[in-house]
C-alpha cells in the first residue's frame, strides 16, 4: 500500500485542538456560559477547518494512505501510535468535523451544566476522530471506548424521555460490543506471529489462515455491528437517539453509529477478506431485515425522534447491504450512505432540536401546521426527510443508487425486497411530514418564533452539504474510489 | 553492612512500628477537640514517606538471607516499593479518623506498619515455612485492626468473621504445606522447583498444591475463600478496608506469583483448577456487587470480582503472564485506592457510605466526584485508564497461550461490572440529594492527592511503557527461578 509520511501532523493537531479545548473548557468558571460556547465553538471551527484541509489536500491521484504519522507506543506488544488516512477513512473524519462543529451550534441555547456537557462532547468527539484516522488496532479500541463512556453522562444528564434507561442500555450494548472486539483484535495480534498491532502490517494477505479469519470476521462484525445498529442488536438505537439531547443525537446517530459500519469495513473486513466473502450471505440477510424492520416499526411511532430513530436502523441497513455485496460499487455506495446519512440525520435531529425547544413535544399529533407557524424551521426536517427518502438531487440518492445497483447484481430477491419497502415507506415517510408541519395549526403553537439567522447556521451548513453532494456527488466519489478500487482488487479470489 | 543494603526496608519499618510501640506506652493524651492526634499522624506521615525512599533506595539490591530462605530480588523490591506507597497514601487519608478509638491511634500505627513489615517479608519469602509465618503475622495485624472500630459491634463481627475463616484457610494452608514437603522434602521453593514438575500430577503433590493457594487465595479474596471480604470491609473502619483492599492484595498477588512460577510449570491441571476459581470469582463477584447499597460492599465484591481477572494473568503460566500480573498490581494499587479515598472523604466521620449518599456530588465536591469516575471506570477497564491497560496485557497473555473463550467470557464480566460501577456514577453525577447538603470540605492536601491520582490512572492507562518494563524486569526473576 502506498504510504506518504506527514509533512505536518495534521491529523493530531486535530486531536490535540479537542483536547485542547476540553481542557480550557475545564479552566473557565461554571458560570460564564457564553464564554464557554465561544470556546467550544473556536475549537470545534478549528477542527472542521483542519480537517477540511486534509480533504482537499489528499491527493486523489496517488491514494493509498497520506498524512501518515507513525510513532512507537508499547514496542514490546508491537503497539505505536499510527495515524493515517485514506478513502474510506476521510469522508467519515469529514462527516465528524460538520458534525462537531454544527453540534456545537445546535445547543448554544444550552443552560443546564454548560461547562460539563462541552467538556465531555470534546471527549466524545476526540474518541471518534482519532478512531477514524488510527491505523493501529491498539488505538482503534481505545477510541472507541473513549468515544462510548461520555455518551452515559451526556445522555442520562442533558437527555429528555426515559434517559437514564435509555442512556444505560446504550452503554451496555456497546460495551458488550467492545467485549467482542477487543478479543478478536488480541486474536489477531496472537494469529499473525509478527508481533505488531498495526493495520497496515496485519493487511498482508495470506498472514492468517481462512478458519482464523472467519472466526475473527464474526466477532469483528457482531462487535462493531452492535454499534452498526446491524439488525437484531439494534435495540439500543432508538432508544439512546430518543433520550439523548440533540446535539447528542447528532453525533450519536451522524456519526457514533458510522464507528460501527467504518469499523466493519477497516477492521473486519480489509483484515479478514476472507472470513467477509464467507459472511456475506449472513451480513446481506440481516441488513435486509434491518431495512424492512427499520421501516416498519418506524412507521407506527408517534414520537417524531422515534421515527428517525427506527429510519435510522433502515438506513444503516443500506449501509450493511453494500458492504455485503463484495463489489467496488457496493464499497463506494456504503461509504457514500454512511457520510450522507450522517448528515442528514444530523439534520434530522438538529431540526427536531429546535421545535422541541419551544414547543416542548415530539409527539406528532399534537404537532401539525407548523410549516407555517417556523417556516424556515420545518424547511430543513422536510428537506432532510427528503433526502431520506432518496430524492434524486440530494446526497443520499447516490449512496442508495450504487447499494442497490450492487445489490441486484448480486442478490437480485434481496434487491427488490429492499427497494419495494424503501419506495413503501417514502410514502409513509411523507405522511409524517404532512401531519406534523402541515394541516390544522396546533394554537398553542400560535406564538412561537421562527429561527434566528445565528441559530439557522448549524442547519443551513448541513443542507448545503445535502445539497451540494446530491448535485456533485463525484466530490466523495473521487476519494472513495482511491481506496476501494485497489483493495476489491487485492482481493483474494 | 550487607544487612543495610539487602534487608533496608525491612529494617526501617521494624523500627517504625517499634517507634509506635513506644509512643503507645506513653501516658494517654488529652483528647482534645481539634488536632487531637496530630502528633501520631504527623509522625506516621513522616515514617511512612521516608519509607517509600528506604524502598526506592534499596530497588536494585539482589542477595539471599538466612540460608537462602529469603531472596532480594527486583521481583521482591518492586512488590516492597508498592507496598510502601500503599501504606503511604493510606496513612494521607488518616487524617481524620474519628471512627478509631481516641486512644488507640498509636496501636492503630504500629498495627498498620507491623503488617506492612509482614508483607514486604512475605514478598521475599522462598521456605515454605517463612511464608507462613510472614503470612500469619500481617493476618494477625489486620485482625486486630478491624476490630479498632468505635462502632464496637460492626467492628467486632467483622473482625471475628475474618479471624475464623483466616484460620481456617491457614489451617488448609499448613495441611497443604505439609503434604508438599512429604513430597518434594524439602520446604525451599527453590528446591521444590527442581523435584515437583516429575511428581506434580500425583494427586497428593497438586491437593498440597491447591491447599497451599488456598491460603493465599484466602487473602487475595478468590472464590471460595473469598466471603469475608464484604462484611470485613462494611465492618472494619474505612482506612482500613483502603489498606486491605491496595496493600494486603498487592502482597497475596506477589506471593501466589513466587509460589506458582516455582512450582507450577506447565501444569495443565492446575491451569484449569485456576480457570474454574477464576471464572467462578469473577461471575460470582460481579453479579453480587449488583445488588449492593452500600459502597464498601460494593467495592469489595468488586475486589471478588479482580481476583478473578487477575488469576487469568496466574494461570497463563508464563512470564508475559507474569508482567501482565505485576502490572496489574500497580493498577489495582492506583484505582482501589482514589475509590476508597472517596470514601473516607465523603464520609468524614467514619461512617458506611451508602450509594444514595453520593448525590449531589459533582456539587458538594466536583474533584472528588471526578476522582471517583475515574476511578471507577478504570476499574471497570474503560480506557485510557490504568485498569484497561492491566486487563489488555492479561488478555494478550492469555489469547497468545490459546485462551480466548476465557478472555471472551472475561469481557462479558466486564459488561456486567460496568452496569453497577454505572449506578455508582449515577449517584454521584445525576441524582440530587433530598435536602440540600452544604458543599464538602476538602483540604488542600487532599484536593491535589486527588488530582494526582487521576493524573497517574490517566497517565499509567494511557502512557504505560515505562510501567510495563518495570513489570517486565520484576518478572524476570521468576522465570529464572527455575
Amino acid at each position: 500500500m502506498h504510504m506518504e509520511p506527514a509533512s505536518f501532523p495534521f491529523l493530531s493537531a486535530i486531536l490535540l485542538s479537542c483536547i485542547a479545548g476540553m481542557f480550557t473548557i475545564l479552566f473557565i468558571p461554571e458560570e460564564k456560559h457564553r464564554l464557554i460556547k465561544q470556546v467550544s465553538a473556536v475549537f470545534s471551527g478549528i477542527c472542521l477547518l483542519l480537517t477540511l484541509y486534509v480533504f482537499f489536500a489528499f491527493n486523489r491521484r496517488v491514494g493509498g494512505m497520506q498524512f501518515v504519522e507513525n510513532i512507537p507506543w508499547i514496542p514490546s506488544l508491537g503497539i505505536s501510535y499510527f495515524n493515517g488516512v485514506d478513502g474510506f477513512s476521510l469522508p467519515n473524519l469529514l462527516l465528524t468535523g460538520i458534525v462537531f462543529f454544527t453540534g456545537v451550534l445546535t445547543m448554544w441555547e444550552l443552560e443546564n451544566r454548560v461547562k460539563e456537557y462541552f467538556a465531555l462532547y470534546f471527549v466524545l468527539v476526540a474518541g471518534v476522530f482519532g478512531l477514524f484516522m488510527s491505523l493501529d488496532l491498539f488505538f482503534i479500541f481505545v477510541w472507541y471506548d473513549v468515544s462510548l463512556f461520555p455518551m452515559y453522562l451526556l445522555i442520562a444528564i442533558w437527555g429528555t424521555t426515559r434517559k437514564e434507561y435509555g442512556a444505560m442500555k446504550l452503554t451496555l450494548y456497546l460495551l458488550a460490543g467492545s467485549s467482542l472486539i477487543l478479543p478478536a483484535i488480541i486474536f489477531l495480534w496472537a494469529k499473525s506471529g509478527i508481533n505488531t498491532f498495526s493495520f497496515v502490517s496485519l493487511m498482508h494477505p495470506g498472514l492468517f489462515s481462512p478458519a482464523d479469519q472467519k472466526f475473527a470476521f464474526l466477532l469483528l462484525f457482531l462487535g462493531f455491528g452492535i454499534l452498526a445498529a446491524v439488525w437484531p442488536m439494534h435495540t439500543w438505537s432508538p432508544d439512546g437517539h430518543v433520550a439523548a439531547p440533540h446535539g447528542v443525537s447528532m453525533v450519536h446517530a451522524g456519526v457514533l453509529m458510522k464507528i460501527g459500519a467504518f469499523g466493519v469495513l477497516r477492521v473486519a473486513i480489509m483484515l479478514c477478506p476472507l472470513g467477509w466473502i464467507y459472511w456475506a450471505k449472513l451480513m446481506a440477510v440481516l441488513a435486509v431485515i434491518g431495512i424492512i424492520y427499520g421501516a416498519l416499526v418506524g412507521l407506527r411511532q408517534t414520537d417524531l425522534k422515534y421515527v428517525i430513530g427506527y429510519s435510522s436502523v433502515s438506513h444503516m441497513g443500506v449501509v450493511g447491504l453494500g458492504l455485503s455485496t463484495v463489489t467496488v460499487e457496493g464499497l463506494n455506495g456504503a461509504v457514500f450512505q454512511m457520510f450522507a446519512h450522517g448528515i442528514m440525520t444530523a439534520l434530522l435531529f438538529s431540526s427536531v432540536g429546535y421545535i422541541y425547544d419551544r414547543t416542548h413535544t415530539k409527539a406528532i399529533p399534537e404537532l401539525g401546521g407548523l410549516s407555517r407557524i417556523m417556516p424556515v424551521a420545518s424547511a430543513f426536517f422536510i428537506l432532510a426527510a427528503l433526502a431520506g427518502i432518496g430524492l434524486p438531487g440530494l446526497a443520499n440518492f447516490w449512496g442508495e443508487l450504487l447499494v442497490f445497483l450492487a445489490a441486484f447484481k448480486v442478490y437480485p430477491l434481496f434487491g427488490v425486497i429492499a427497494v419495494v419497502t424503501l419506495v413503501v415507506t417514502a410514502l409513509f415517510m411523507l405522511r409524517v411530514v404532512q401531519k406534523a408541519f402541515y394541516g390544522p395549526q396546533n394554537p398553542h403553537f400560535a406564538g412561537l418564533k421562527d429561527l434566528s439567522p445565528w441559530l439557522g447556521t448549524p442547519r443551513a451548513i448541513l443542507a448545503a452539504v445535502l445539497l451540494i453532494l446530491g448535485l456533485y456527488p463525484s466530490l466523495l466519489f473521487n476519494v472513495i474510489r482511491t481506496a476501494s478500487v485497489p483493495f476489491m482488487h487485492g482481493l483474494p479470489r | 553492612m550487607n544487612w543495610i543494603t539487602y534487608a533496608g526496608p525491612e529494617i526501617f519499618y521494624l523500627g517504625a512500628s517499634l517507634w509506635f510501640l513506644l509512643l503507645s506506652f506513653a501516658p494517654g493524651q488529652k483528647v482534645v477537640a481539634n488536632g487531637a492526634h496530630r502528633r501520631e499522624y504527623l509522625s506516621a506521615m513522616l515514617l511512612a514517606s521516608i519509607g517509600v525512599l528506604v524502598c526506592l533506595a534499596s530497588v536494585h539490591a539482589q542477595g539471599w538471607l538466612f540460608v537462602r530462605s529469603y531472596s532480594v530480588d527486583i521481583f521482591s523490591q518492586v512488590f516492597k516499593t508498592l507496598l510502601a506507597l500503599g501504606l503511604f497514601l493510606i496513612v494521607c487519608i488518616c487524617d481524620r479518623m474519628d471512627d478509631v478509638d481516641d486512644n488507640r491511634h498509636n496501636e492503630f500505627y504500629f498495627l498498620l506498619f507491623t503488617c506492612t513489615l509482614a508483607l514486604m517479608l512475605l514478598v521475599s519469602a522462598e521456605h515454605l515455612l517463612s511464608i507462613y509465618l510472614c503470612l500469619e503475622l500481617s493476618s494477625y495485624s489486620l485482625y486486630i485492626l478491624v476490630g479498632l472500630r468505635k462502632r464496637r459491634s460492626l467492628g467486632l463481627e467483622a473482625a471475628i468473621k475474618y479471624f475464623l475463616i483466616g484460620s481456617f484457610a491457614s489451617a488448609a494452608m499448613l495441611f497443604g504445606m505439609a503434604l508438599l514437603y512429604s513430597a518434594c522434602g524439602t520446604g525451599y521453593l527453590a528446591d521444590m522447583a527442581k523435584t515437583l514438575p516429575r511428581i506434580l500430577d500425583s494427586p497428593a503433590v497438586m491437593i498440597g498444591l491447591l491447599f497451599t493457594l488456598g491460603g493465599f487465595f484466602f487473602k487475595l479474596a478468590v472464590f471460595p475463600f473469598h466471603s469475608w471480604a464484604p462484611d470485613t470491609y462494611q465492618g472494619g473502619s474505612n482506612q482500613v478496608a483502603a489498606y486491605i483492599a491496595t496493600a494486603s492484595k498487592v502482597a497475596a498477588i506477589a506471593i501466589i506469583l513466587r509460589v506458582v512460577a516455582s512450582t507450577a510449570h506447565d501444569s495443565a491441571y492446575l491451569a484449569r483448577v485456576l480457570v474454574i476459581l477464576s471464572v467462578v470469582s469473577m461471575t460470582l463477584g460481579n453479579l453480587a456487587a449488583i445488588a449492593q447499597k452500600d459502597l464498601k460492599r460494593l467495592l469489595a465484591f468488586s475486589t471478588i470480582a479482580h481476583s478473578g481477572y487477575i488469576l487469568i494473568g496466574i494461570l497463563v503460566l508464563d512470564s508475559a503472564g507474569y508482567a501482565a500480573t505485576i502490572f496489574y498490581a500497580l493498577a489495582l494499587l492506583a484505582m482501589k485506592f482514589t475509590a476508597f479515598m472517596v470514601v473516607v472523604e465523603v464520609a468524614p466521620d467514619g461512617r458506611n457510605l451508602q450509594i444514595e449518599e453520593l448525590a449531589g456530588l459533582h456539587k458538594r465536591s466536583p474533584i472528588l466526584a471526578l476522582a471517583l469516575l475515574t476511578a471507577l471506570f478504570s476499574l471497570a477497564g474503560i480506557p485510557p485508564t490504568v485498569g484497561f491497560t492491566g486487563k489488555f496485557l492479561i488478555f494478550t497473555a492469555a489469547i497468545q497461550k490459546g485462551y480466548v473463550a476465557l478472555v471472551i467470557f472475561a469481557m462479558l464480566n466486564v459488561v456486567i461490572s460496568l452496569y453497577y460501577y454505572l449506578l455508582v456514577i449515577k449517584a454521584a453525577y445525576l441524582l440530587e440529594p433530598a435536602q440540600e447538603m452544604p458543599p464538602l470540605v476538602v483540604s488542600f492536601p487532599k484536593k491535589l492527592l486527588a488530582g494526582l491520582s487521576i493524573a497517574v490512572i490517566l497517565f499509567a492507562g494511557f502512557c504505560p511503557y515505562w510501567f510495563i518494563q518495570i513489570a517486565q524486569a520484576a518478572a524476570q526473576p521468576l522465570i529464572w527461578g527455575r
